[in-house]
């Protein structure tokens, strides 16, 4: 266990499935050298397979008495979905629709002409049921978005299951890394999260994960996937900051859960339950009063038995709101500035990078730079 | 007389002691062949006489991927051709392991494995009974692995500075003649081989030799028809990391992948402790005899008190598995890869070797030993045996548990 934990909550009644994040993320990260397959951020639909394809039947993470289980490691095209590239040429030669295979395969073999198409024939792809669901549309379907990055677990499945010590958990944040020197490209850390968030790079043969952005938030910025969210929907904060938003959504109102905690691995990102669905309709389209589209047990399935209290408070804030106008948890939730919501306490990195001996980087931006050890910086002084 | 007879008996063991598993007699070469550049097809291996070396499916402890396990729960062992060649200056090494499939990693796939091999030396063998653990060494105990897997290009990172060329051709602001000379550059920065070497003192600990204080060269060559790999290794007698160059006999242990199989790191076949006795030099006869002689106790007692004492926490066999499977080596091929000295040793003292098992977070209620302040290692298992006859026959019973060879 870590000193600290950096810790994360997403809002999932305001993802609005936008794929901001994701591609913050990507183009941050992963759009060059072997990882162009990984999404170390993802938005999927729920119910759905996700990404990769049914991970959450991939195995991995700890049983009941603690002993790591077995796990499956997914397959690029056949899971994953790799990204496939189109004939741009054919674009020049104003040559859509024609479906002549050409010498890389492009197109249809036997055809006059190849127009615009992918060079690979794709199965499958992050967000390939996209808004699919469940239920029968429009009386009782329902969905809703997961977005997902690394969860920095508390006791990682990855970590556990290197043979070579090569994943270590961030003494001063709790972030979860590799160290890329000793890792040997084994996989058997992608066996071990049950959240498929660590990917094999086959082009340098070594697993890579989400970083948590720890070289921005040493600066003072937060996450790239937190900061471009349009729907403000992501929190970013130590838990044991009483004065961040994440300890008060985590620990003091207890309304955000870990997903999957049933893996055991004692996850550190954190979900506000969808509370908020369209009630369903009856056969002639009428609204059923009080009728619930998201069914509990997908909560259940997805959060544990605690999310019956979580949304009972959720419901009831809302009431009160209705009611009295006062609400500091939906306060909280509609997020009005992003310099309450990111808590990056920048003097502690400060310390830790002296205490290491490494020179410490003044920060970028002195919105986030608040936090327990934060209330004044040798630069500015930290908004009030 | 009966000083002649003894003599006589004892250069009839040493006799037999050479042609026996267990041993792999190193051809002396001149010394103005380098070692370091014999190709598996080489002539000159013929001047060496190949040695059958078994390897035994690595089943100490399980790894947690579930196709893998599935894909190697039925191994049996493989029997592989080992030459052995040396001079004043080198040493060099020829297996040739049958395999049915040839596989390469070849960058672009989540879930391909190559097929590699492992040369595994120990760095200090004075003492013959007190050899590292055959599973990458033990604490204190340190051995130097050289690793050599089929892969295709890979860009591993390499502190060069070179990131403008790890960004996709169509991110580039290059056209034309300065895209081909992107492409070329990309091209020169990939490694097509993967020869890298180790020092170990247990497995975990295993860390890659960056600082070109170890100088070598490995081969691998596929048989299509033959349907197996011929591999090489050639390196210096001595170098910073270790010194042959006053041995007369070496320890040396063997151990292959196979890809089809997903294998990779403990999911493997591996050889016990060879003794690689240079021909015509003197030293470490005691190292020879020890890694040749057959166990001297009696196996059908050591069966009796080994499933009595030992099958709670040890599992022997597919039929004798452990209580508590997670809380000691699997025992099942033990006999295969172990040496009898440090089988008995671990019987006496369990402390004195301590396999690092699983990582300690997998299994944390299984901790197959506790570590004080000052980082010593002390093993879960008390001493079951004292008496040494006991013990012979405890050791004659492991040495029997091994897979069957494949035919």
């Amino acid at each position: 266990m870590s000193k600290r934990q950096l810790a994360m909550v997403m809002d999932l009644n305001k993802c609005i499935g936008c794929q901001t994040c994701t591609v913050a993320c990507k183009t941050q990260w992963t759009n060059r050298n072997g990882r162009e397959y990984m999404y170390w951020n993802n938005v999927e639909t729920y119910p759905g397979d996700g990404y990769p394809k049914k991970w959450m039947e991939l195995g991995g993470g700890f049983d009941a008495a603690g002993d790591l289980q077995e796990g499956i490691i997914p397959n690029i095209e056949a899971d994953y979905g790799i990204p496939w590239d189109y004939n741009y040429d054919s674009l020049a030669e104003q040559n859509l629709i024609g479906n002549k295979a050409d010498k890389d395969g492009y197109g249809v073999h036997g055809a006059e002409k190849a127009g615009l198409r992918p060079n690979v024939e794709p199965t499958w792809g992050p967000n390939w049921d996209e808004d699919e669901g469940k239920g029968n549309f429009p009386s009782d379907n329902y969905f809703f978005y997961l977005p997902r990055i690394c969860n920095h677990c508390t006791n990682p499945g990855c970590l556990s299951a290197c043979p070579r010590d090569a994943i270590f958990k961030r003494e001063e944040d709790g972030v979860v890394l590799v160290d890329l020197d000793r890792c040997q490209g084994y996989r058997y850390c992608i066996a071990g999260c049950p959240y498929k968030k660590i990917y094999f790079n086959p082009k340098i043969s070594k697993s890579e994960k989400c970083i948590l952005c720890f070289p921005r938030i040493e600066q003072g910025l937060p996450p790239a996937c937190a900061q471009q969210c349009v729907g403000r929907i992501r929190f970013v904060g130590f838990l044991d900051d009483e004065e961040s938003q994440v300890y008060k959504l985590v620990k003091k109102y207890k309304v955000a859960l870990p997903l999957r905690s049933d893996y055991g691995t004692q996850p550190n990102i954190y979900y506000i339950p969808p509370t908020e669905a369209p009630a369903k309709f009856d056969a002639e389209g009428r609204i059923i009063e009080g009728s619930q589209r998201i069914p509990m047990e997908e909560l259940e399935t997805l959060f544990g038995q605690e999310v019956h209290e979580v949304v009972k408070t959720l419901k009831g804030e809302m009431e009160k709101r209705k009611k009295t106008g006062e609400s500091e948890i939906l306060d909280l939730l509609i997020s009005y500035k992003h310099s309450e919501m990111f808590r990056l306490d920048n003097n502690y990195y400060q310390e830790v990078a002296k205490a290491k001996g490494a020179h410490p980087l003044a920060p970028i931006d002195d919105r986030y730079v608040k936090g327990k050890n934060t209330t004044e910086i040798t630069h500015f002084k930290a908004h009030a | 007389m009966r000083r002649i007879a003894k003599s006589i008996v004892a250069t009839a063991f040493v006799a037999s002691a050479l042609s026996a598993e267990g041993s792999i007699v190193a051809a002396k070469i001149g010394n103005d062949v380098k070692p370091a550049q014999l190709k598996s097809s080489d002539k000159l291996w013929s001047k060496a006489k190949e040695s059958e070396v078994t390897l035994y499916p690595q089943t100490t402890i399980k790894m947690n991927d579930k196709k893998g396990n599935a894909a190697n729960a039925e191994n049996k062992a493989k029997v592989a051709k080992v030459a052995a060649l040396y001079n004043d200056k080198c040493i060099a090494f020829r297996i040739t392991w049958p395999d049915g499939t040839q596989s390469i990693q070849d960058g672009t796939a989540s879930d391909k494995y190559p097929d590699g091999f492992a040369v595994q030396i120990a760095t200090n063998f004075e003492d013959a009974k007190k050899l590292p653990y055959i599973g990458m060494g033990s604490e204190g105990r340190p051995v130097l692995v050289h690793l050599n897997k089929a892969v295709t290009k890979h860009y591993e990172p390499n502190g060069n500075k070179d990131v403008a060329l790890q960004v996709n051709r169509d991110n580039t602001n290059a056209f034309g003649d300065d895209l081909k000379k992107f492409d070329g550059d990309v091209a020169n920065a990939a490694k097509t081989h993967y020869m890298r070497s180790f020092i170990s003192e247990g497995f975990r600990s295993m860390t890659e030799i960056k600082d070109d204080s170890s100088k070598f060269n490995m081969t691998m060559d596929y048989d299509t028809k033959g349907k197996a790999w011929s591999g090489t290794l050639g390196r210096p007698l001595s170098d910073a990391n270790i010194d042959l160059s006053k041995a007369g006999a070496v320890p040396v242990a063997f151990a292959v992948w196979d890809g089809e199989k997903m294998g990779r790191d403990g999911l493997k076949l591996l050889s016990t402790w060879i003794a690689v006795d240079l021909d015509g030099k003197k030293g470490n006869e005691e190292l020879v005899k020890e890694l040749t002689e057959a166990p001297k106790g009696n196996a059908e007692s050591g069966k009796a008190n080994v499933e009595a004492m030992c099958t709670s926490c040890h599992t022997l066999s597919k039929e004798k598995v452990a209580a508590m499977p997670y809380m000691a080596p699997n025992l099942s091929n033990i006999g295969g890869y172990s040496t009898a000295a440090y089988l008995a040793e671990s019987i006496a003292d369990p402390s004195a070797v301590v396999v690092p098992g699983y990582n300690r977070n997998a299994h944390k209620n299984f901790a197959w030993y506790n570590v004080d302040d000052k980082g010593n290692r002390t093993s879960t298992m008390p001493p079951m045996m004292t008496d040494k006859a006991m013990i012979d026959d405890a050791v004659a019973y492991l040495k029997t548990l091994k897979a069957e060879v494949e035919k």
